[in-house]
């Protein structure tokens, strides 16, 4: 009967053993030695391949019900069936058996290195990194070839902080195959050391190797955000929506780039599609009330920026920018309390300081104002504006000795800036400070004419030291805040609500009542989900 | 078939039965019928010009597989198998008997073929060639010049270093206690040992010619990791590959004398393509995901992925294009419509949806009252563009392509997404929050001032209270250096008796602390203790010491009063800490 396999002209064999019957077919007589086979000693893996097929349909309680009854029949020697047994368990959370059922397996059949990897698969979720790693070098050494064991290797070296070993190890791993995950953890551990130039490196051959890949094109734009290569930036994370316009991190950055730019309508039709998909993310609300405050509409700006200070309360960014808003406003009140929870968080920030000196400014506490500015002064390295708005008031205490000092070190910064970038000052920055000077009676300043002079070189965020995660305009200040050193203009103000749009205008009118008012207070903070922030994300 | 088909169509599906692609032809949510793709085949098996649909049927959970066999809406035939199928083919034996396939079953080890829907011949795969050793000793053990100790010893470094595995004679053998040995071989030494694998997949290709009635060669992927091609006349293998995974699906094009290029997705998630002249695979596709189903479309290679997302790739392994589902990917097939030369893929989701793909461009969302386990598309009865499917409840349904029906491309999403019509969800502000605006605006430096002057006398406050706390040492942690104490009271019972327990406990690193007093000051008049003071016991540090004292509610005017707890060095007037107690009202005394 075994001897099927008939030579030539079995054909005609089998027919007179077969044939015999129509229906129904393997006749009972066919059935029986197959059957007596069967039970003295099953075949192993009989039923292996539809434990697979349940396996990879997902049908998971079927798959247990086959198992089961697989490993009645062999005695728990069915090492197919075990190993699935260990895959459902691990799918379910019971990380813990699920190694214990890979260790069977490893023991049945200690030549194969897939067992091999599914034990440090279980120890690696289990976080016993070193562990795991050991039993990843073991199973590389059953095999060489296998891209997934070096990539595994090298992200438990990741987490076990041995940055060159797991880059080595994933490198080993592109080498034998290439795989977009290798590739996007080689990047991160790049981002981890903080060397962005490597990193974009590797991403950009992994865009090349899998250009449709939304994530590697989001991380890659984000990437060139950080550095300020806006071009770039937008033509990635453009790509990014093409294949999937639903991306939020891509949507979020091509929104805040937008903004950024002053297409606010264009940023909220954006946002629209994130709000549906992660509502309740505070970059995105943040976002959201800043197009607002673009469009000067500051009462949904106010009630956007407090679902996101409501959603992320520590955060200040946030904070900051519902203390611009109500600057702007002229809800002082608030605006102090807004500020200084924002120090408490981020106590490093010069214009936070500035921002919070105005603030008392207009609250008539000239005192506080005063440290506050020094607190200020101490910090900032960078914003000219500090001191300008500094000076303002030190020269409205008639202390104009403090104030020319002050002036001076702006210029220093404007000098600064100017050979460093080819940052355009904000106009009326520019005026008041003249003013300022003419007041102060030192000579013409030189400094910001030639910078009007200027042809219009595009807007750049200043090249500073911060972390670009967040956007800093400080030049492209559409959203004024303004603030008031003189008493005289104060008294005015209720009077006047068209101010807080027009502080320009206003100031301007005054004419040769000295520059009573101060402005240029950097646009708000927009929020990205940053590339870094992503870091170590496994798969 | 299709005249028939308005009076049992579905429910579910009548609501776009005017602009749908598809006639329901037939719907039987109870047809009880439980299989995978792989073991559906359509075949004019009479040779009648009538398409009959076999369905290897692996029956309800698996138990009582059938071999069922339908033509129209009715059964032709049912008959129990000896195993459980794990595919069925249909294909043209040989040239002499042309327009009537057989049809092929695999099933265990074993390829059972029908001619004429009677069984006809079986073909088992060979015995595994055995480890030689292994021979040698069970051998031996025949003659009984081996104890079963020994030879449980030299069959275990067997199975730890040798490249051939043990049969599962041995394997038995070793698992069984010292006591059952004897027993075992005594019993099965006079058999010889074996070693037999199981076929996993199965599917046909034509041998010499690409013709439609050509005669194809059975293709069968085995458990220990081969792929078997057969002659059709005289069922000898004519080639062996072999692979490094054991196969699940295979796909093959061309011909077998000629050229043919096969396709196998493997249990390792990998798929290996292979080629004529190769006895090893030529290109290997990583998935980093195990394939659901392996569809070729003209060139492409579509594979499914338990990422709930499908891939083309090339015939040498690039990648071509990724496609996301919605929902797990239970099935696949290949959809083809010759008369408009349309090749699809079709893939059957658990979202109860099955969508048709042509490349990358979404063609057709066919939905079902239950999720599809198992598609097939094809000539039927007279009908020739026939969609089978059964259900994971055993439903069976029969769908006909509408004659006039054209596949468009780009039926799928474009444009911008849904979302970005939606209008964005801005919390409202209230006339009161304008109000208080415009209100901060105009006094908004006096309510700074003032919120200021409150914040500082709060603080103030806060600061002499906390001097007082010190002062008197009220609180209940002492942190001095020498006696770092924390105590914490409780009290227990209703009255007029109640249980008030201390907990002290030594918060220092390693001092032990010895000589502490405990004094209780009460008001006399309202409450009774046993003792008022008493001595502490050494403190070991970190432990909590429960000291427990009885104090007796003296009023019945159902007046409380606080005690006070002083924790006190000997020879020291000022506590170390202090603890204040709100005794509760003597409930015992109120009720009577």
């Amino acid at each position: 009967m075994t001897s099927g396999r008939a030579a030539v002209g079995g054909a005609k064999m089998a027919e007179e053993r077969l044939a015999t019957r129509r229906t129904p077919l393997p006749s009972a007589k066919s059935q029986k030695p197959w059957l007596k086979k069967a039970a003295e000693f099953p075949i192993l893996e009989k039923q292996n391949w539809l434990i697979h097929l349940h396996y990879i349909r997902k049908d998971y309680e079927a798959c247990k019900a086959v198992i089961k009854e697989q490993l009645q029949e062999t005695q728990g020697l069915c090492e197919y069936a075990i190993y699935v047994q260990a895959l459902i368990f691990r799918l379910e959370g019971n990380i813990q058996e699920s190694l214990e059922l890979f260790q069977r397996c490893a023991i049945l059949n200690p030549q194969c290195a897939d067992n091999l990897k599914q034990v440090a698969r279980s120890l690696f979720l289990l976080g016993k990194h070193k562990a795991a790693s050991e039993v990843y070098t073991e199973a590389a050494k059953l095999d060489q070839k296998d891209w997934e064991i070096c990539h595994n290797l090298g992200i438990c070296y990741i987490y076990m902080k041995q940055f060159s070993k797991a880059q080595d190890q994933l490198h080993q791993a592109l080498q034998l195959n290439r795989h977009v995950l290798t590739y996007i953890m080689l990047g991160k551990i790049h981002l981890l050391a903080g060397d962005l130039d490597k990193a974009i490196k590797v991403y950009k051959t992994a865009v090349e190797f899998s250009p449709e890949n939304t994530e590697l094109l989001t991380t890659l734009g984000l990437l060139y955000l950080q550095l300020g290569i806006h071009k770039k930036a937008f033509e990635h994370l453009g790509n990014a929506l093409t294949y999937d316009p639903t991306n939020y991190k891509a949507i979020l950055a091509a929104g805040s780039m937008m903004q950024t730019h002053g297409d606010f309508d264009v940023a909220l039709t954006k946002y629209r599609v994130v709000a549906c998909a992660v509502p309740e993310s505070p970059p995105l609300w943040n976002n959201i009330g800043l197009c607002f405050f673009g469009k000067k509409k500051y009462v949904a700006a106010i009630s956007c920026l407090k679902r996101a200070n409501y959603l992320a309360p520590f955060d200040w960014k946030i904070l900051y920018n519902l203390g611009l808003v109500h600057l702007t406003m002229q809800q002082y009140a608030s605006a102090f309390h807004f500020l200084s929870a924002a120090i408490t968080f981020q106590p490093k920030m010069g214009e936070l300081y500035m921002l919070l000196a105005v603030t008392l400014t207009n609250l008539e506490d000239v005192e506080n104002a005063k440290r506050v500015y020094a607190a200020a002064v101490r910090l900032d390295k960078c914003n000219p504006l500090v001191n300008l708005n500094y000076a303002i008031l030190l020269y409205m205490q008639g202390e104009r000795g403090a104030a020319l000092a002050q002036c001076q070190e702006m210029e220093e910064k404007v000098r600064l800036l100017r050979d460093n970038s080819s940052l355009e000052f904000d106009s009326e920055m520019v005026e008041m400070a003249q003013k300022l000077r003419a007041a102060l009676q030192v000579g013409e300043a030189l400094v910001w004419t030639k910078q009007v002079e200027d042809p219009k070189s595009k807007h750049q965020t200043p090249s500073t030291s911060k972390a670009a995660s967040f956007q800093q305009s400080l030049g492209s200040n559409q959203a004024l805040g303004q603030a008031m050193s003189s008493a005289a203009t104060h008294r005015k103000l209720p009077s006047d609500p068209a101010q807080g749009d027009s502080p320009g205008s206003q100031a301007s009118g005054l004419g040769a009542k000295v520059c009573s008012r101060l402005t240029g207070i950097p646009g708000g903070y927009l929020l990205l989900i940053s590339a870094s922030n992503a870091v170590l994300c496994l798969a | 078939m299709a005249a028939a088909s308005s009076s049992d169509s579905d429910s579910c599906t009548a609501e776009s039965e005017a602009s749908s692609k598809w006639l329901d032809a037939h719907y039987d949510p109870v047809a009880n019928i439980h299989t995978f793709s792989a073991c559906m085949a359509l075949a004019d098996l009479h040779g009648d010009g009538e398409y009959k649909l076999v369905v290897g049927d692996l029956g309800p959970g698996g138990r009582q597989s059938h071999l069922k066999v339908l033509k129209g809406y009715s059964v032709l035939s049912d008959s129990p198998l000896p195993a459980l199928p794990a595919a069925a083919a249909t294909f043209l034996m040989d040239q002499h008997n042309p327009g009537t396939p057989v049809l092929a079953l695999a099933l265990g080890p074993c390829v059972y073929v029908y001619k004429n829907l009677t069984p006809y011949f079986k073909f088992s795969l060979p015995q595994l060639p055995l480890n030689t050793l292994e021979q040698d000793l069970w051998n031996q053990a025949k003659e009984d010049r081996i104890d079963p100790l020994t030879l449980k010893e030299m069959l275990e470094s067997i199975r730890e270093k040798a490249e051939v595995p043990l049969s599962v004679q041995s394997l038995r053998f070793l698992q069984l206690e010292l006591s059952e040995m004897e027993a075992f071989v005594n019993q099965h030494k006079s058999k010889g040992i074996k070693r037999q694998t199981v076929i996993t997949t199965m599917t046909t290709l034509k041998k010499n010619l690409a013709d439609k009635d050509a005669v194809s060669c059975l293709v069968v992927g085995t458990e220990n990791k081969e792929l078997l091609v057969l002659d059709p006349e005289a069922f000898v293998i004519l080639a062996t590959m072999s692979l490094p995974s054991v196969p699940v699906f295979l796909e093959v094009s061309g011909q077998f004398n000629i050229e043919f290029r096969l396709a196998a997705a493997c249990r390792n998630g990998n798929i290996y393509i292979l080629r004529r002249d190769s006895k090893s695979p030529k290109y290997c596709i990583e998935l980093n995901a195990q394939p659901v189903g392996l569809v070729r479309v003209h060139e492409v290679l579509v594979v499914g992925s338990t990422q709930d997302s499908l891939h083309g790739f090339t015939h040498k392994g690039k990648r071509l294009w990724t496609v996301q589902m919605p929902a797990a990917i239970l099935t696949m097939n290949l959809l083809e419509q010759p008369s408009r030369g349309l090749q699809a893929v079709m893939a059957g989701l658990a979202n109860r949806e099955v969508r048709i793909y042509h490349n990358k461009a979404l063609l057709n969302v066919i939905r079902t009252p239950d999720a599809v386990t198992s598609l097939c598309f094809g000539r039927y009865g007279h009908e020739d563009n026939t969609l089978i499917m059964t259900m994971r409840g055993g439903g069976l349904m029969i769908k006909i392509l509408k004659r006039t029906a054209v596949f468009v491309e780009g039926v799928g999403e474009v444009g911008p997404p849904s979302a970005q019509g939606t209008r964005l969800n801005v919390p409202r502000k209230t006339r009161l929050y304008v109000d208080q605006t415009l209100r901060e605006r105009e006094a908004g430096t006096a309510m700074h001032r003032t919120f200021q002057t409150d914040l500082y006398l709060l603080r103030l406050r806060a600061a002499r209270a906390y001097v007082q706390a010190l002062e008197s040492s009220l609180s209940p942690v002492s942190a001095t250096a020498r006696e770092p104490l924390k105590l914490h009271a409780v009290v227990q019972g209703l009255g007029p008796t109640f249980k008030l327990t201390l907990h002290l406990q030594n918060t220092s690193a390693a001092r032990p602390i010895l000589g502490l007093l405990v004094c209780f000051l009460y008001n006399e008049v309202l409450y009774a203790l046993p003792r008022a003071f008493f001595k502490v016991p050494l403190l070991v540090p970190g432990l909590s010491y429960p000291l427990e004292t009885f104090v007796e509610s003296l009023s019945d005017k159902g007046s409380s009063d606080m005690i006070k707890v002083l924790v006190l060095r000997e020879g020291q007037s000022a506590p170390l800490l202090s603890a204040h107690i709100n005794m509760p009202v003597s409930e015992g005394l109120v009720t009577a």
